[in-house]
């Protein structure tokens, strides 16, 4: 208990640096500037920091061996900072807005970015795009990269495909196969039902409801076409729109068939539940392959989302991921250097090599993981005539609780569509007049 | 915790040597005083850093709230003031409304439910026999876990096929099986489950200091007097616990209204709002929806009527303690 004076005296002047060093954070951070603040990590020297969302572990070790083989190739220099994706998520726009940003980021190209360009808060990369490492990127990845003014912000690194997934050995037991059109898949689902199998699991419970987008996403797509899905998720149409109630009409001629517990489990214990044989199959992304134990995934499979309007073109959902760099970076030189380097295919494939490997990389001359799964889906994505990315990079993330909320409630109780409706367009009404 | 060692010592050891004990402390006491009077640099700075850096990290930042919730803000743009738009807003806002409504739910169950059964567990386990120790332990554990990470172990017990529908399969009544989480029915009380246990234990401690500082010669009056064991709860137990229902009523309503992490892990508020509270709904509007304006608003009403408990309490213990 007997504290010398020094030592008081000591920690007096710490604790008095202390709040002086937080007034001035404070002074800076004032809200309404809109400037600095936050835990961001800064880049030392000339190294530029890449801040990641990748926070599962192998996409994380899969990231390290990318950031590794970047510093030892000579010139710029790269520090990976990996937050969790929920943390990077509500903390990206203090990322781009603080005085001393990360340099890179990994996230979404599309609207997402393009809210972000308006702002002026990404880098203009339009001339590493006429370098060799991107210039041979296929015109849809182009257009994706390019925001409202015509310039580009985005580096895509790699992507993914939603189907309907099924377990081989299941569809031969059950003496069925692949449909094309939704009659088909009805005609499915019927004979799957009356095998005792739930035909559809869904895996939009609590913490991953964003699932059940993908069908409304699918169906939209399937019944209205890609112009009209992205302009109404723009807020260019209204979510009571007759057009959305045809979307639900279809809808709930499945419905019947749907998992009792879609809404109870996460899409990680809906895939259990189908790799238990307890469901038939699922609308998922490949990144459920995560959560699937490795020597399932070769009895895997999956078929594109039916046809509904045979006139129209065939659209798929292939979301892609990607890096954008601070408009406030101090080290421009050297982010582009990094963004380079991260589109080749060089870089790609040591990624695909560490992570999960069911992603498909965006450099045209880099090699996917050869799995015939991947090969089906990197086929048809590039056959598509449009490639949609989702509910929420096609809009913004402020708006995916809204859907969240409509498309529960219309699984529970498909009767009070119209007020569903009414209800949506009004919660997204507070969004889009942000 | 800290009441319960005081009072627990105090009361404990060594009950006739109480008057002693106070003057010992009277004495100290008066000594302190007399060195203070010249009040040194080094007890001024005690008192104005935490001052300046409460100020700084505290108040300002509450402030700003305040201001915030008179502006539409997405968190990058400059906010724009809209002067009370938000609060009207508010009022014809059917989602703040179920939100209004649970949180007062859960005050009256959440709360109502862990004083009785908190106070219930206390009279059971004052007694001091053998093994009760253990009890008072076990009860006493859910509050030192992490509320977030037993969230997830409830939640694998409400999922379809999990531990809660298999015992009641197991008891013939399967069919009453459910998605507790996900039915809009069942979700706020099957969220308010595993609040409570973790509150009851926290009340019952509150509560078993509270009846350690019961005089036993009150109890040794009324038997002889021949009152009832109704009687002697009724009016010795709970009339000289009143000063401990004031700590319980405040914390339990403190608690009621800033309970987040339980009800985010398990539901996020879902199915469809169902299991919204103010918080939940005030961190999902800040942070998903990114209207900031409108979430500080809803932080406003949460501190109003957090305030107004903490502010009649306080102005109640001061006045108790003149």
């Amino acid at each position: 208990m007997n504290t010398s004076p020094t030592s008081r005296r000591r920690f007096l002047a710490g604790a008095g640096a202390l709040g002086a060093v937080g007034a001035a954070s404070l002074m800076t951070g004032c809200v309404s500037s809109g400037s600095s603040g936050g835990s961001t990590s800064q880049s030392k020297g000339g190294t530029v920091s890449l801040q990641s969302n990748l926070s599962s572990p192998q996409a994380k070790s899969a990231m390290e061996d990318l950031v590794a083989a970047f510093d030892k190739r000579g010139g710029a220099k790269a520090s990976l900072n990996t937050v969790a994706s929920e943390t990077f998520r509500t903390q990206l726009p203090t990322y781009l807005t603080s005085g001393n940003p990360p340099d890179l980021m990994t996230w979404y190209p599309g609207s997402v970015a393009d809210a972000y360009a308006e702002k002026g808060l990404l880098l203009d990369v339009d001339d590493i795009w006429t370098q060799p490492e991107l210039s041979g990127y296929s015109d849809a990845l182009k257009k994706l990269c390019t925001d409202s003014q015509g310039k580009k912000i985005f580096v895509p690194a790699s992507y993914y495909w939603w189907g309907v997934f099924y377990k081989k050995s299941n569809f031969r037991k059950w003496g069925v196969t692949e449909p094309k059109t939704w009659d088909e898949f009805l005609a499915l689902c019927e004979k799957l039902k009356s095998k005792g199998v739930a035909p559809i699991g869904l895996g939009a419970g609590a913490d991953t409801a964003w699932v059940a987008s993908a069908w409304f996403d699918y169906l939209n797509i399937r019944i209205n076409g890609a112009a009209y899905h992205r302009e109404l998720l723009a807020g260019k149409h209204r979510f009571d729109d007759p057009q959305i109630h045809k979307v639900f009409d279809t809808w709930a001629e499945a419905l019947p068939y749907f998992d009792p517990n879609g809404t109870a489990l996460s899409f990680q214990d809906a895939t259990t539940a189908m790799l238990n044989d307890r469901t038939g199959m699922m609308l998922i992304g490949t990144f459920f392959a995560d959560a699937a134990p490795k020597d399932q995934l070769g009895d895997l499979d999956f078929f594109r989302f039916p046809i509904i309007d045979p006139k129209m073109p065939l659209v798929e959902e292939g979301p892609t991921d990607g890096y954008f760099a601070s408009a406030h970076t101090h080290h421009q030189a050297e982010v582009k250097e990094l963004m380079r380097y991260l589109a080749t295919a060089e870089a790609q494939e040591i990624y695909l090599k560490g992570s999960s490997g069911t992603s498909i990389p965006t450099n045209p001359t880099a090699k996917d993981s050869g799995t015939a799964l991947v090969k089906k889906g990197r086929a048809m994505i590039e056959s598509a005539a449009d490639v949609t990315q989702f509910f929420n990079r096609d809009s913004s993330d402020a708006l995916q609780p809204t859907a969240d909320t409509a498309l529960t409630k219309f699984l529970a109780k498909p009767k009070q569509i119209n007020s569903i409706l009414t209800d949506w367009q009004r919660d997204a009404q507070k969004i889009w007049s942000q | 915790m800290a009441l319960l060692t005081a009072t627990g010592s105090r009361n404990g050891g060594e009950g006739s040597d109480a008057g002693t004990g106070r003057g010992r402390g009277l004495g100290r006491r008066l000594g302190r005083r007399r060195a203070a009077t010249g009040v040194p640099p080094v007890v001024l700075a005690f008192v104005l850093v935490p001052l300046l850096a409460e100020g700084f990290w505290v108040f300002w930042p509450a402030l700003q709230g305040f201001w915030l919730s008179l502006t539409k803000w997405d968190g990058v743009s400059p906010p724009q003031f809209i002067g009370l738009g938000n609060y009207r807003e508010m009022i014809h806002d059917s989602v703040f409304h179920t939100a209004l409504l649970d949180t007062v739910l859960w005050l009256a169950l959440f709360g109502g439910l862990s004083a009785i059964l908190g106070l219930g567990a206390a009279l059971l386990l004052q007694q001091e026999r053998r093994g009760v120790g253990f009890y008072r332990a076990a009860l006493f554990l859910p509050v030192v876990f992490s509320l977030t990470a037993t969230a997830l172990v409830w939640q694998a017990m409400y999922q379809p096929d999990g531990l809660v529908d298999k015992t009641m399969s197991g008891l013939g009544l399967g069919g009453l099986t459910h998605p507790w989480l996900a039915d809009q029915d069942t979700a706020l009380y099957a969220v308010i489950v595993p609040a409570l246990w973790r509150q009851i234990g926290y009340v019952m401690v509150l509560y078993l200091a509270g009846l350690k500082g019961i005089d036993p010669a009150l109890y040794e009056a009324a038997k002889v007097d021949g009152a009832t064991r109704w009687q002697q709860f009724r009016h010795i137990t709970l009339p000289q616990l009143s000063s401990v229902n004031a700590v319980v009523l405040s914390v339990i309503i403190i608690d009621s209204l800033r309970s987040f992490d339980v009800v985010w892990a398990l539901t996020r508020g879902g199915p469809y709002h169902s299991s919204e509270l103010l918080s939940t709904y005030m961190y999902s509007t800040s942070f998903q929806s990114l209207r900031l304006g409108y979430g500080s608003a809803l932080a406003v009403v949460i501190f109003v009527l957090a305030f107004g408990v903490i502010a009649s309490y306080l102005v109640r213990a001061f006045k108790e303690a003149d």
